[in-house]
């Protein structure tokens, strides 16, 4: 039985069905066309599909689509105003941490979540964090540097 | 020399349609009408398919069409055409396209799937070339002689060889003759996978126009495009391949992957868009793996350390099919040498055929895996005659009137591997060495490295150039962007040959066969070195148009003309000029009568005197070498076993630094690879021939916490052919990590390893025996 689900998405509300069995991934990248989550993996271990829901970073790609339901959900593409590049964004492309970039939505996405929640968090809370994310390109080094001068500027 | 755009860190020009996820990848392409199919692999490794029933699966709902291999002619492979589209007659890996199905969604063409039903006549399965050597093994390839293939591949009729390249420099093996002291020992490198976050993917169009058109994660479009359009007998004029952002490479995207397979399934339906993309289990199980290379290394040498004699042999388990493969053999056999000259060398490697999935391209490509041998071995060498190894190392280095395997003249520059020695011994060596303590052993360990450049007869890259109205410029080439950051260094060695701000050139996205100049493919760290060429080449054409121009408005002769990014002018009297804005689309007189040439070129640049192997397996790789060193500092804990890599030093003679933001991020990530394959990576696959670890979560590829600090420094000897003397980087930072990390678990416990990863449960074994042997 297909189900019916109203929900917040980048700030627009949406009333959708959706299929049983369906992923939240599915959903966003299918339904809404909202292909900047991105799917690395089959069982929810590269963090590529990373997306804020209620404040937390989840992974799309194990959450039943359903859960959705009057839920607030943010994908990459939320995350920057128009012209304006969230912090965490700009800090990353100024240290190099972007190069194939399929990780990267995940990532900022996780660390936005991370800053919104605990702007004070130690520098094992941020590594923590990172760690649940599969990067082959970088070697990590910039993404953690990025992240750390991004907060620092979050803090002011 | 300094430069006005090379050596600064431009920010890469699609660094913000990543980080805002609006860059288009392959899965994130829709085409209107567009079907999905899903792909059935078999249930044995090696087996004669007996029957395919599909008659349950073309009742499914969604379904459109069942597709199976059944009276495919096509066989492909651009050196040795082993390859099919999907099985035939037989399945000779786990990955095999068996058959597929087309439905209106994935998720329907998936649960269709399950309905097909095939009876297998299951043959002996052969997962290492050792076993497939064997004179009892039955043939993978029972046709092998009928396959075309080009005249340097040479496949052994009535064998499981697919390939076997021989090497011969000064006496051979009777080289050994002159040594004091002759080690021997055999390494292995196992199957990997390249494990790019981005999985591969296509969508192939038959259409009504009799045209082809295909997308696909791959970066060899042209590969592709001349390969398709001689499987379906249609000009190739005929196929158009888009190539969308690439989510990593690493090698497994190069050479055809996926898309003769998606391509034969979209043949079935014409008129429909078919889209594939690979599960994280397809894309380790069905696409390429890397490495599978054993090399038993034979060193000869005097007692004062100098090498005399070099004996390799690679066994190369190629997998089901060769073609990805056979020039992955031939350079780990070359190359095994490493940075060092032997006067006698006695090269051979096989391409041979397994049952597992075929093994490609992997950053590091034939470097990697025999220098992990090479560099183990100087290691033990140095043991073995009472040497320091840096010494020994440091007295045989290629340099300067040295001759290599192939038998090429070293030159200065060729770069220093000595100056790379030197930085990292000093950064890795330079201090006191910590000492064991009550939870850690503690070593240090060094590897040096040579990377060759890597071609084909045919491997040009070419670069479209237009200066427009407003004197900004359009570069459209074909080299592949798959995080590498090569659009930057397109950007700024541009901007430097032509004296135009960075900011004023626009370089291309994706790629099109359509729209892209010609490109080989980008593989072999080649493209800041050639592409680099063709971008000079290009600009020099440009603005030679440009002073034709404005010769003839300013009314004198074009070598009079000085250009500077802005304006032509006389040589002698810089006040008499014009303005490029008012040449490059041509002169525009008075009386509007436009005299000149709009201001646009076209080049190309390959690998000068690149050449095939001659009768001693010897020839001219394209000039173009680069040489670094790498050391590792690690400890392990002795409660489990466990290596943690605390440093890693690396120094590469890169020629010219293009950009040092982009390049510090090519080692950092390099090095992770081969940490990754020193410590964690291997493919595991049992005696059935299935792969029993498809996924990242036990796949282990390193994460953040796993990275160690590293240093790294580059030194500058300008390369005679790169642009601005630039070289390439793209693969040398995996080469030495793995011998580095080894040589220093020898220091740390006096542990001899040759295979790769060492595994916690290797290192704790060895601890035993070694206490068992001290009782």
């Amino acid at each position: 039985m297909n189900k019916t689900i109203t929900f917040t998405i980048n700030g627009q509300q949406q009333t959708l069905e959706v299929e049983p069995g369906t992923m939240l991934i599915d959903l966003i990248r299918d339904q809404l066309n909202l292909t900047g989550t991105k799917r690395g993996c089959d069982n929810a271990t590269c963090g590529s599909c990373v997306i804020i829901m209620d404040g937390k970073a989840v992974k799309s790609c194990s959450m039943p689509s359903e859960k959705a339901d009057q839920k607030n959900i943010f994908t990459i593409e939320g995350i920057s105003k128009g012209m304006h590049l969230h912090v965490i964004q700009q800090e990353l492309i100024q240290s190099g941490a972007i190069q194939c970039g399929f990780c990267t939505p995940g990532i900022v996405n996780e660390l936005v979540a991370l800053f919104d929640q605990k702007p004070n968090c130690s520098e094992t809370e941020i590594i923590t964090a990172i760690n649940k994310h599969l990067c082959r390109c970088t070697g990590y080094e910039p993404i953690l540097e990025g992240t750390l001068k991004a907060q620092k500027k979050l803090l002011g | 020399m300094t430069y006005k755009y090379l050596g600064k860190s431009y920010i890469r020009p699609d660094a913000i349609a990543k980080a805002t996820g609006k860059a288009i990848f392959l899965d994130d392409i829709r085409i209107p009408g567009m079907l999905y199919a899903a792909i059935l692999r078999p249930k044995f490794a090696h087996a004669i398919i007996v029957e395919i029933d599909t008659s349950e699966a073309e009742k499914m709902p969604g379904v459109l069409n069942v597709v199976t291999g059944q009276d495919c002619k096509i066989h492909y492979g651009d050196n040795i055409s082993d390859f099919v589209p999907m099985a035939v007659d037989r399945v000779r890996h786990i990955g095999e396209p068996v058959a597929a199905v087309i439905a209106d969604t994935p998720f329907h063409a998936k649960e269709a799937l399950e309905k097909i039903k095939v009876v297998y006549d299951p043959l002996p399965v052969y997962v290492d070339a050792k076993e497939s050597l064997h004179e009892n093994s039955i043939l993978i390839h029972p046709d092998l002689t009928d396959y075309w293939h080009l005249p340097t591949i040479h496949p052994e009729p009535g064998t499981n060889i697919a390939h076997k390249y021989q090497l011969v420099k000064g006496s051979g093996e009777k080289g050994f003759d002159e040594a004091d002291v002759v080690i021997e020992h055999e390494f292995n490198y196992p199957l990997a996978s390249c494990a790019a976050l981005e999985p591969h993917g296509a969508i192939a169009w038959f259409k009504e126009d009799h045209t082809i058109e295909i997308w696909s994660s791959s970066i060899c479009p042209f590969i592709i495009r001349d390969e398709i359009a001689k499987s379906y007998g249609i000009p190739v004029s005929d196929v158009r391949i888009h190539i969308p952002e690439l989510g990593g490479c690493f090698g497994y995207k190069s050479d055809v992957t996926v898309e003769e397979t998606i391509a034969w399934i979209a043949s079935f339906v014409p008129g429909k868009p078919i889209k594939w993309v690979a599960s994280r289990q397809e894309d380790i199980t069905s696409t390429l793996l890397g490495h599978g290379i054993r090399t038993v290394m034979k060193i000869g040498a005097k007692k004062d350390g100098e090498l005399v004699a070099l004996k390799t042999t690679i066994y190369h388990s190629t997998g089901a099919y060769s073609d990805t493969g056979v020039n992955v053999m031939m350079a780990a056999t070359h190359n095994s040498t490493g940075p060092y000259e032997f006067k006698h060398c006695d090269l051979t490697g096989y391409s041979v055929y397994t049952n597992t999935p075929p093994v490609g391209a992997f950053r590091g490509y034939g470097h990697a895996e025999p220098q992990f041998a090479t560099e183990r071995m100087m290691d033990i060498l140095a043991r073995a005659i009472n040497m320091s190894p840096l010494e020994l190392r440091m007295k045989n280095y290629l340099k300067e009137g040295k001759v290599n395997s192939l038998g090429e003249h070293m030159w200065e520059s060729n770069g220093s591997v000595e100056k790379c020695a030197d930085i990292v011994d000093n950064a890795i060596y330079g201090h006191e060495q910590v000492k064991e303590d009550d939870n850690y052993y503690y070593g240090r360990g060094f590897a040096a490295l040579m990377k060759s450049p890597k071609g084909a007869p045919f491997s040009t890259k070419g670069c479209y150039m237009k200066m427009n109205i407003d004197g900004s410029v359009s570069i459209n080439m074909g080299g592949a962007e798959v995080g590498q950051g090569l659009r930057t260094v397109v950007q700024q060695v541009a901007a430097e040959a032509l004296q135009i701000p960075p900011e004023k050139i626009r370089v291309y996205t994706e790629l099109d066969t359509q729209f892209s100049p010609y490109e080989w493919q980008t593989i072999g760290s080649m493209f800041t070195m050639q592409g680099g060429r063709a971008i000079v080449r290009a600009a020099k054409k440009l603005i030679q148009i440009l002073k034709r121009t404005a010769a003839q408005v300013l009314k004198t002769d074009v070598d009079y003309l000085e250009y500077d990014g802005e304006n032509v002018y006389l040589r002698n009297d810089p006040s008499v000029k014009i303005s490029v804005k008012e040449l490059n689309r041509g002169y525009i007189t008075e009386d509007g009568i436009t005299v000149g040439e709009v201001a646009q070129a076209v080049s190309d640049a390959r690998l000068p005197r690149y050449s095939n192997p001659d009768k001693n397996g010897q020839g001219n790789l394209g000039v173009t070498y680069t040489f670094g060193a790498q050391g590792a500092e690690i400890r392990i804990e002795k409660k489990t076993g466990k290596v943690i890599v605390d440093h890693i030093a690396s120094a590469f003679d890169v020629g010219t630094v293009v950009n040092p933001l982009q390049i510090r991020g090519t080692v950092l990530g390099g090095v992770i690879i081969g940490l990754g394959a020193a410590l964690y990576e291997k493919v595991e696959i049992d005696d059935a021939g299935n792969i029993t670890n498809p996924h990242y979560f036990q796949y282990h590829i390193p994460t953040l916490k796993e990275a160690p600090r590293q240093t790294i420094e580059f030194v500058e000897t300008p390369d005679p052919i790169g642009p601005f003397g630039a070289r390439g980087i793209g693969e040398h930072p995996v080469i030495g990590v793995a011998p580095a990390i080894l040589n220093a678990i020898f220091e740390a416990i006096g542990v001899d390893f040759y295979d790769l990863p060492v595994t916690p449960e290797k290192i704790r074994a060895a601890m035993e025996t070694r206490k068992e042997n001290v009782k």
